[in-house]
């Protein structure tokens, strides 16, 4: 039995899918369900990530079931709003997802689907009640729906891509950071020869969708992005690269170098990229020294976030920057095996320093452990902001829900998001500095 | 028998008619609301709006000292966030139901929640909110209320919302509302009468808020202000209170409807002080209550003229202004934007019914031809009017304004914008000026795409109104 939660960041499973139906380009999502859930998703999970919004509003087509609804059924409610919906929203592809309500009442969304197939609409679905999962529960199945679905609107005939690389793992908004992490990791690849099918953001639509059978690799950096690159592994045997997180700074020479092994690519051209990217991110260190000397950048920090921010982050800032890793909190409640595996890893970042590493989603836990934990910096989501006020340490608010941040194409991953770490790590330390010497 | 004897008031279309969905002239509308048989209408094509859920959660954000569970699954309590955000002051909590609980109900899960929060923060009061799986699955949340009622000595309050059973949001103000007199006002009033009068505030902008109990803190008035921002015993002294005004005449109506009915605290019937004289007139008939009216004229006459020369030569002359508001806001908004000089395009409010006739009347005389548009975040119709209507300039509290700029209209929000009293016309009147001077954003967001089919815009802007078959 699960437990209550407070101030809980994960949301829902049919949140989760909207996420990532709303991220691709010309994908509608048709919630079926109460009117409300759209709000709430929007007030609660879209809002409070930085102000990505693809509509500029809340979701653009949702059945807003009635009493009647509920009490005799929802099939021909959702039959009447998805055929209306094609009608009135453009959109290259129309996905059904459900919300609690709809699915206690047992409609058949197969079934309506299969009816929009029937007219040819571009139509597929996800039962996403909120009551199966939280928002990573959400991304699987909506992502399992179009992996599964799609071959059967549009065959493609598939030529092998031997430098196509799918990107798995990072939820478009858990991730306020998405469209930088992933657009940086996409620089990346292309620095060393390679095509990343980033399949979210800008430009990236149906079109990546249909080729991801087509790709050489899969690149997961994410527990969350395990199970797309498995579903592919099984139905076109495309393998995978599996990392934690996406790498930040110079954690992306091993993946670069693993890639060009495993694919074959130019070593030459490699090493060149890796050396001109070290060589950037080594002075960009060196521009900041005298502020990090001065204001005394080197403390020991808590850093609270997914799974996938706090390894690249939390490894980047203990492994190249000199701070102090005391407390990870982990919010996205990866399953035992993972979150052993991460405490495992986690722990010693620094050598004869130990990090605690910590599994928690509920805001009234973390606030009080990090109570405990006598840092001098907070690195983490607004939910945390009371906390570091009544310590009175810098805090910067980097996770999941950024209440006061905007957050466009900034990314946290690879060598530039290394560099806007700095930036942005260092100017919360020094506007805390600043306002204590001249108040 | 007691009205507050049912576990939930009846809904807003059942008490008041109200329309969620409707479109055509104000004359129209007015006629219609003549009549005793108002048709429901519904959406054959619809986008997601405020459910009474989300309505009551606004209201349970502004009690002080309280812990709020959501008895239901994660995405429930997705709202908290943003009220956490907006400074809200209760603790937001979600029971976290789970697929396994749905089937089996979930008290046991309820009652660990209660007592575990009660013991962390040793709360005033504890809300229990409703929901869709609950509703459905009809767990037993009374039977928890009571027990743990009696246990830890503590006041619980179930608010019995449902995201289903009532088509307008609005309805989830009066459940709350109800709630909170239930279990928090006592059965009757106390033998002795206070002198307070109640400011009957719901879901307010704080400097609303403010600004009208500074109004009234000027005439010597000592408030009580429910429920925004109050602690639990301002309800059970609200009850012995001299009379209630609201500052809104919809939101807060079945709490200024049962403080009346049920405990004789008389309310004072009058629209929202917004506008110069739509202020004065609200200070005038606290006033003429208590007696006091020439306070009220020479504080009037006194703020006009400070409002006047703050107002300098601004004016809405040849502005066609388009609102897109709540009710209440709405008409009263209309009225200011033509005391400063300005006509109305058109209105889309979230909710028309009885409580607006006499707007409608009145408006019907002196514009019969104005269009009136009901929706909540029906965005695709809104635009669909716009694109008609070209007006000047838009003001709105939707989520969806980024929409209508993208037609390259000069868009205002008062989602965050105070605009109760004099310094609320100054305010607005600041932020329109500013709209109208610099248009180039707008013209930049014109550059890209509407979400619709050209198709739909060739579409009456009414098409997926339909009336209801029952």
């Amino acid at each position: 039995m699960s437990n209550h939660l407070e101030g809980s960041r994960n949301s829902c499973a049919l949140h989760g899918a909207l996420q990532l139906f709303e991220a691709i380009e010309g994908v509608i999502p048709v919630i079926h369900s109460t009117s409300g859930c759209g709000v709430q998703h929007y007030l609660g999970v879209t809002r409070l990530s930085g102000g990505n919004d693809p509509f500029s509003s809340p979701p653009v087509s949702s059945s807003n079931i009635a009493e009647k609804h509920v009490v005799f059924g929802g099939g021909s409610r959702l039959r009447e709003q998805l055929k209306n919906t094609v009608k009135v929203v453009q959109g290259d592809l129309y996905a059904i997802v459900t919300g609690c309500s709809t699915e206690m009442v047992g409609d058949d969304i197969p079934a309506m689907a299969r009816e929009g197939r029937e007219q040819e609409w571009p139509v597929v679905y996800a039962n996403t009640p909120g009551f199966s999962g939280d928002v990573h529960h959400g991304y699987h199945l909506a992502l399992k729906a179009l992996i599964e679905q799609l071959p059967g609107i549009w065959k493609r005939k598939g030529e092998f891509q031997t430098r196509l690389v799918n990107v798995w793992g990072i939820i478009p908004n858990q991730d306020p950071f998405w469209r930088g992490n992933l657009q940086e990791l996409g620089r990346l690849l292309e620095g060393i020869g390679l095509v990343p099918n980033l399949l979210l953001g800008s430009e990236q639509g149906i079109a990546a969708w249909t080729q991801i059978p087509e790709a050489a690799l899969n690149l997961v950096l994410s527990h969350w992005g395990k199970l797309p690159a498995g579903l592919l592994e099984q139905r076109y045997g495309t393998p995978s690269i599996i990392l934690e997180g996406a790498p930040v700074g110079s954690a992306a020479v091993p993946l670069l170098r693993r890639l060009t092994e495993q694919l074959k690519l130019d070593q030459i051209r490699s090493e060149e990229f890796i050396t001109r990217e070290e060589s950037l991110l080594n002075h960009q260190f060196a521009r900041l020294a005298d502020s990090y000397y001065r204001a005394g950048f080197q403390r020991e920090f808590v850093l609270v976030g997914e799974s996938a921010q706090v390894t690249g982050i939390g490894e980047f800032l203990g492994k190249s920057f000199g701070l102090l890793p005391r407390m990870l909190i982990i919010t996205d409640n990866p399953p035992d095996n993972v979150q052993e595996a991460l405490a495992d890893r986690l722990s010693s970042i620094v050598s004869g320093y130990d990090t605690e590493v910590i599994f928690s989603e509920d805001r009234a836990e973390i606030t009080d452990i990090i109570k405990t934990s006598d840092v001098q910096l907070i690195l983490a989501s607004s939910l945390e902001r009371e906390v570091a006020v009544e310590l009175d340490v810098p805090f910067l608010a980097l996770s999941f829900p950024l209440d006061d941040r905007i957050v466009l194409d900034r990314g946290y991953a690879g060598y530039r998001g290394a560099t806007a770490l700095l930036e942005d790590i260092g100017s919360s330390i020094l506007a805390f500095s600043n306002d204590r010497l001249f108040c | 028998m007691s009205p507050l004897r049912a576990k939930a008031p009846r809904s807003r279309e059942k008490r008041l008619d109200t329309l969620g969905a409707w479109l055509g002239l104000v004359s129209a509308a007015s006629t219609e609301f003549a009549g005793d048989d108002i048709a429901q209408r519904i959406r054959t094509f619809a986008q997601s709006s405020n459910d009474d859920l989300l309505y009551a959660l606004r209201i349970l954000a502004g009690i002080r000292d309280s812990v709020t569970i959501i008895h239901g699954p994660r995405g429930c309590a997705a709202a908290g966030l943003y009220h956490i955000a907006a400074g809200s002051n209760t603790r937001w909590v979600v029971t976290n139901l789970d697929e396994r609980d749905t089937i089996m109900g979930a008290d046991r899960k309820l009652r660990k929640s209660v007592v575990a929060l009660y013991r962390r923060y040793h709360p005033a009061v504890v809300f229990i909110v409703g929901n869709p799986v609950i509703a459905i699955n009809n767990d037993d949340i009374q039977s928890v209320v009571e027990e743990l009622h009696e246990e830890l000595e503590l006041p619980i309050v179930p608010v019995y919302v449902t995201g289903f059973s009532s088509q307008n949001a609005v309805s989830g103000y009066d459940t709350a509302l109800h709630s909170l007199l239930k279990y928090l006002s006592g059965n009757s009033a106390t033998a002795l009468k206070n002198e307070r009068i109640n400011l009957l505030a719901v879901a307010e902008h704080p400097q609303d808020r403010k600004e009208a109990q500074e109004l009234l803190k000027q005439l010597g008035i000592e408030l009580n202000v429910i429920p925004d921002d109050s602690t639990i015993d301002q309800f059970r002294l609200a009850v012995s209170a001299r009379a209630s005004i609201p500052l809104s005449p919809d939101a807060p109506e079945y709490l200024g409807a049962i403080l009346d009915k049920k405990y004789g605290v008389p309310l004072i019937n009058v629209l929202r002080p917004v506008g110069v004289e739509g202020t004065g007139r609200w200070l005038k008939s606290i006033a003429t209550f208590l007696g006091n009216e020439e306070a009220a004229e020479e504080l009037h006459e006194i703020k006009s003229a400070e409002t006047a020369l703050q107002l300098g030569d601004f004016s809405l002359k040849g502005i066609k202004t388009y609102i897109s508001l709540s009710s209440a806001n709405a008409f009263s908004v209309l009225d200011l934007l033509e005391e400063l000089g300005g006509e109305v395009a058109g209105l889309t409010i979230t909710h028309l019914d009885r409580l607006h006739v006499r707007h409608l009347n009145e408006l019907a005389l002196r514009n019969p031809s104005l269009q009136i548009h009901v929706s909540d975040g029906q965005a695709f119709e809104e635009i669909s009017i716009l694109r008609k209507l070209a007006p000047d300039l838009y003001l709105g509290d939707a989520t969806h304004l980024g929409q209508v700029a993208r037609l390259g209209i000069p868009v205002v929000s008062l989602e965050s914008l105070a605009i109760v009293g004099y310094s609320g016309v100054v305010r607005l009147a600041r932020r329109i000026k500013t709209a109208l001077a610099n248009s180039s954003y707008g013209l930049s967001l014109a550059k890209v795409n509407s979400p619709y089919q050209d198709a739909w815009f060739r579409r009456s802007h009414n098409w997926h109104i339909k009336q209801e078959v029952k």
